[in-house]
């Protein structure tokens, strides 16, 4: 790509729909009320494994007001994107506390919870598996079926009578010979609890059943229109083109609404009332307890390097305590085997990755997709090989860092239009002043103050997780007066797509943005296809699609003009608004005036309504092989580097961030402001997930913080004194305008970064998460003690 | 499923006094910051609702020289920051309230609604133990004054009967060079609930005031710590044995999500060392 000027690429024009949002005036699926509507509540299941003895409901549909509850009888569907394996209702059997086991349908939300509440169920608690080991040791399945689960294959691999949901490998090299060569192996056990998504808008779901057909209508907070009926019509065994999905505004997502979750329940309650609509809004302790969460992690990492330090072998185990039911989290863990080495060319490489099932609330999509979890593992462990190697940590993983010409770990060769993890690593060293750990004296004359400093590198990649045929799309029309309206089949759930597809839409059609608009209420009766909004994919593949579709109208608009100028098509361009002739510019067209068709004087009109077409799909990707791992798994990759600046307090354990600069190399950047603004908002979930968040269970499954008094995410008092984001520009051949998706990226290796900082404060690795004051205070005094 | 309640707010105590007479199963509603989350979750079932924002005993927010304050029932925790007076002269106290959730449930909040869900970890109780506070409850026999010291009697348990109110809390008024300060540990620096408080108060005969909250069953008073510093010079060394003392007097919970024992300990001991040179320091200032 070309450096020329550009009028909106890289500019910081206001997010489209930000006014409406402030003013309130943006209609969320929370505040949608429709005639005759029907209010949903379900039971849910107190203990995290156990038998459904029997389900009383009689005095629940005894009471007036009561239009439908539905049990796991009523229910005979299974759903999931990669494992088939979950109910929509429990039947015989529940996996974890917080799962449906009765849904109740009524007037309104009072009614219906107390008809939850006159239902009763018997159950005999069964033993549960609670950890990682005990999913392993398999004694206790949490799928007896699993042998017999559908699932995609050939990208998944569950194991046979095991907890094993899926076990992905990657085998490079010879490891075993590679650390018996090494002059140093380090060794190491991190681990990281489950974490929740927090949206601000909680899972919200209305459907509607025509009484008289297969079709269904749904308005839900998802992520995702197109996988929704996807997956729904392949669970009810009706055509995809029975359901309909829309998609108003939408309060986050974070991928915890990127598959399929209350919309199968709400439409069965719909069905059971002959088409009333039925609404089912998730509390916020249901967000919780019942809808799905970032998988709880342990990494057991091995390195083994030369004297100079270069690493030439690395053996890792990732086991994900996934939760009872599939869902994106094979997928998640599948991530790892490509990407869980981190940014490093490393010879001789084993990688395996095991979703575990376990008896708590499942896991999903969060953004980073298992890379945060990977790099707390990965990054953690470059500083204390470093620090065994006595290097530098910046050096050393100057020395082993991917780059043109080096291979990923799946065999990818990565080329100038990769980008560059060196350029995002030395940018915010140089930011937080980097010059090195400090020395042990100085760490004790700042020890005497009471608080010490730390600063802290960390580097991160991550590339889009899709299959392989993974497409999308765009349609733009263009009206009378000029202006277009453009259609993409994804969602702006907070991030801006809809202001980024905009200004390139803008871009490639030359006319001022207040002339776009996209088209705000995703229908998957009217917009084009997606897969899926996920994978930091949107501005590139979407991105693209919308070049093509304003390209395409661009070349039509053209072969009108060419027959009223009576030229080749090749000799006229485009500007301002207008199709002209390059030699002769007074030759001109406006786009309005080719609309609709042109019209001559006399009223002869030719050509037609203009509507630009254009599809985008990740190309050239491939597979991983199941024993090995190679294979070309990424559409893009985006390299990134955090540098933390801290302060700890020795006898409060209380973490102060001074800084954290986070660079990206984005390609090109499309909105500065919005970049910027994903990456402060990204570096304090990363905060969240380093300092304070994650879920507690007690011994028997049962969730103990599933509310914000004890759920503690980052406030606004919680944001570092300052974030500076740094954009780097290296573009990519194959990125609209040369971009790449970053916005997931600024929370991953947030975690490490600190844990890295707070070495070089104290002295101390800390190898868990989170790294709240409590166990940082305890770790201090445990290390003082005599 | 919230319980069905008749609500009623009353214009005179005598009302109030009344209808708590007349209706056992009521919950007063003041800031409702407590309650609603109580009914919510399904944890407070009630008949009755008696909101008492109405009655104008309850909204006086007052001091005179020589009395000291009064805060009714109804004043909210951001009327109680927002006091300029209170702040010079009870500095504890307003600590407590700038620390108290967040803005916005500050705004509704109430320090006697704070003291009356007697949470062991209420913001509002290790100041006002400390300034000896007293508690005036009202029935339909009359008021009575009672030390805030002997009002908590378990986590979430006063001494009030279904038929009493609290009217407001008076807080004697302080000699010029009085100082205090109070020091809470939390999870995260937004809004949470504290893990340890403390409040800390020196008179001007150089008497030391000790409180503690979100460490025992109920905040508390360390009279018998008091006892052992009288008479003592506010010396390093003192603040070095306060630290360690001021731990033999706690019993935090063992099974607690929020914090762990262990953590607890330490950070009484460091709080309390804090707090100590904090008000040292002034002093020489």
């Amino acid at each position: 790509m070309d450096k020329r000027e550009y009028k909106y690429i890289g500019k910081s024009p206001d997010r489209s729909e930000g006014l409406e949002k402030v003013t309130g005036r943006a209609v969320y699926v929370h505040d949608m009320e429709l005639p005759g509507m029907l209010y949903a509540k379900a039971l849910h299941s107190p203990f995290a494994r156990a038998k459904i003895i029997s389900i009383d409901t009689s005095a629940a549909r005894a009471l007036p007001g009561v239009k439908a509850v539905l049990t796991g009888e009523d229910a005979p569907y299974l759903v999931g994107l990669y494992m088939i394996d979950k109910r929509i209702i429990a039947k015989d059997i529940v996996r974890y506390q917080g799962e449906v086991v009765a849904a109740v349908a009524a007037t309104d939300e009072r009614i219906a919870e107390e008809a939850v509440s006159l239902i009763k169920v018997e159950y005999e608690i069964l033993p549960s598996v609670q950890t990682i080991d005990e999913a392993l040791e398999a004694k206790i399945l949490v799928h007896e079926d699993i042998n017999d689960l559908e699932y995609m294959k050939g990208v998944f691999f569950p194991q046979k009578d095991s907890n094993i949901a899926s076990w992905n490998k990657t085998v490079r090299g010879d490891v075993e010979k590679a650390f018996e060569e090494s002059y140093l192996v380090v060794e190491n056990e991190m681990y990281l609890p489950a974490a929740a998504h927090t949206p601000l808008e909680t899972h919200a779901a209305i459907a509607q059943a025509d009484p008289y057909s297969d079709k269904l209508k749904i308005w839900s907070s998802a992520q995702s229109p197109f996988a929704v009926r996807q997956l729904m019509a392949k669970s009810f065994g009706i055509a995809e083109a029975d359901i309909q999905v829309i998609i108003p505004y939408v309060g986050g997502g974070f991928g915890g609404k990127a598959g399929i979750h209350l919309e199968p329940l709400a439409a069965l309650l719909s069905r059971a009332c002959k088409g009333r609509p039925v609404k089912y809004a998730a509390t916020r302790e249901e967000e919780f307890n019942q809808l799905p969460t970032r998988a709880a992690m342990r990494g057991r990492i091995k390195t083994g390097v030369t004297k100079d330090g270069k690493i030439i072998a690395l053996k890792v185990y990732y086991d994900w305590d996934s939760g009872a039911y599939a869902d994106y989290g094979v997928n998640v863990g599948r991530t790892a085997i490509y990407s869980g080495a981190g940014a490093y060319e490393i010879p001789n490489v084993e990688i395996h990755s095991r979703t575990l099932y376990t008896n708590k609330v499942f896991s999903t999509a969060y953004r980073g997709f298992g890379h945060l979890e990977t790099h707390w593992v990965i990054e953690r462990q470059m500083d204390i090989v470093a620090q065994k190697l006595g290097m530098d940590p910046y050096e050393f993983r100057m020395k082993n860092i991917l780059g043109p010409g080096k291979t990923t770990v799946s065999g990818e060769v990565i080329t100038e239009s990769t980008g560059s993890p060196s350029d995002c690593l030395k940018a915010v060293a140089e930011e937080i002043n980097w010059t090195g750990y400090q020395r042990e004296e100085e760490r004790e004359i700042q020890k005497k103050r009471g608080k010490v400093r730390g600063k802290g590198l960390a580097l991160l990649h991550k590339a889009p997780a899709m299959p392989a045929f993974t497409s999308t799309a765009s349609i733009m029309q263009i009206d009378g007066d000029g202006k277009v309206k453009v259609m993409i089949g994804a969602i702006d759930i907070g991030q801006g797509a809809n202001t980024v597809i905009r200004q390139m839409a803008a871009e490639v059609l030359d006319i001022p943005l207040e002339n776009i608009e996209v088209v705000w209420e995703s229908d998957t009766q009217k917009n084009p296809y997606d897969w899926q909004t996920v994978a930091s994919k949107l501005t590139f593949m979407g991105g693209n699609a919308v070049i093509k579709a304003a390209e395409d109208m661009i070349r039509q608009m053209k072969e009108v003009a060419a027959q009223v100028f009576r030229c080749d098509a090749s000799k006229l361009t485009h500007g301002d608004g207008y199709i002209y002739h390059v030699h002769h510019p007074h030759k001109r067209l406006s786009y309005g005036s080719l609309a609709r068709g042109y019209s001559y004087e006399n009223g002869n009109a030719i050509g037609g309504v203009i509507i630009g077409r254009g599809t985008y799909i990740a190309d050239g990707l491939t597979n991983l092989d199941k024993d090995t791992g190679q294979g070309l798994p990424a559409l893009v990759w985006t390299y990134g580097a955090h540098g933390v600046d801290l302060e700890v307090d020795l006898e409060t354990g209380d973490v102060h961030i001074l800084k954290v600069a986070s660079a990206f190399d984005v390609g090109r950047v499309i909105n500065k402001k919005l970049t910027e603004g994903q990456i402060m908002g990204g570096v304090l979930q990363g905060i969240g997930s380093a300092l304070s968040e994650g879920l507690k269970f007690n011994a028997e499954g049962k969730l103990l913080n599933p509310t914000f008094t004890d759920y503690k995410i980052p406030t606004a008092k919680d944001m570092p004194d300052e974030i500076v984001p740094i954009l780097i520009e290296n573009p990519q051949a194959d990125g609209p305008f040369g971009a790449r998706g970053v916005g997931e990226h600024p929370m991953i290796s947030i975690p490490s970064a600190i844990g890295n900082a707070l070495y070089d404060a104290l002295g101390i690795n800390f190898y868990k998460l989170p790294l709240n004051p409590e166990n940082i205070a305890l770790e201090i005094a445990g290390t003082q003690a005599p | 499923m919230l319980s069905k309640f008749d609500y009623y707010k009353p214009a005179s105590l005598e009302d109030a006094t009344k209808y708590l007479n007349e209706n056992p199963e009521t919950k007063i509603l003041a800031g409702g910051t407590d309650l609603l989350i109580g009914l919510k979750n399904k944890k407070v079932r009630c008949k009755h609702i008696l909101d008492i924002k109405g009655i104008p005993e309850l909204n006086k927010f007052t001091y005179s020289e020589g009395r000291g304050y009064f805060i009714g029932a109804a004043v909210t925790i951001n009327q109680i920051s927002e006091e300029k007076l209170l702040r010079e002269k009870y500095p504890a106290i307003s600590q407590g309230a700038d620390a108290l959730g967040s803005y916005q449930v500050r705004n509704r909040a109430t320090m006697v609604g704070n003291i009356c869900t007697a949470s062991p970890g209420a913001d509002m109780a290790a100041p006002l133990l400390v300034y000896d506070a007293k508690v005036h409850i009202a029935s339909s026999q009359g008021i009575k004054a009672v030390d805030l010291c002997d009002f908590f009697t378990g986590v979430k348990k006063t001494i009030l009967n279904p038929k009493e109110l609290v009217v407001g809390v008076s807080i004697p008024d302080v000699e010029k060079g009085d100082r205090s300060v109070y020091l809470r540990k939390s999870r995260i620096k937004g809004a949470d609930l504290c893990n340890v408080a403390i409040a800390l108060r020196i008179n001007p005969e150089n008497k030391l005031s000790i409180a503690l909250g979100a460490v025992s069953t109920i905040p508390m008073r360390l009279f018998e710590l008091e006892k052992e510093t009288a008479g003592k010079d506010l010396t390093p060394e003192l603040v070095d044995w306060l630290a360690t003392q001021i731990k033999t007097y706690i019993n935090p919970r063992r099974d607690s999500i929020r914090s762990s024992p262990e953590y607890r300990y330490l950070i009484t001991g460091v709080l309390a060392k804090r707090g100590l040179l904090k008000l040292i320091d002034k002093e020489g200032a």
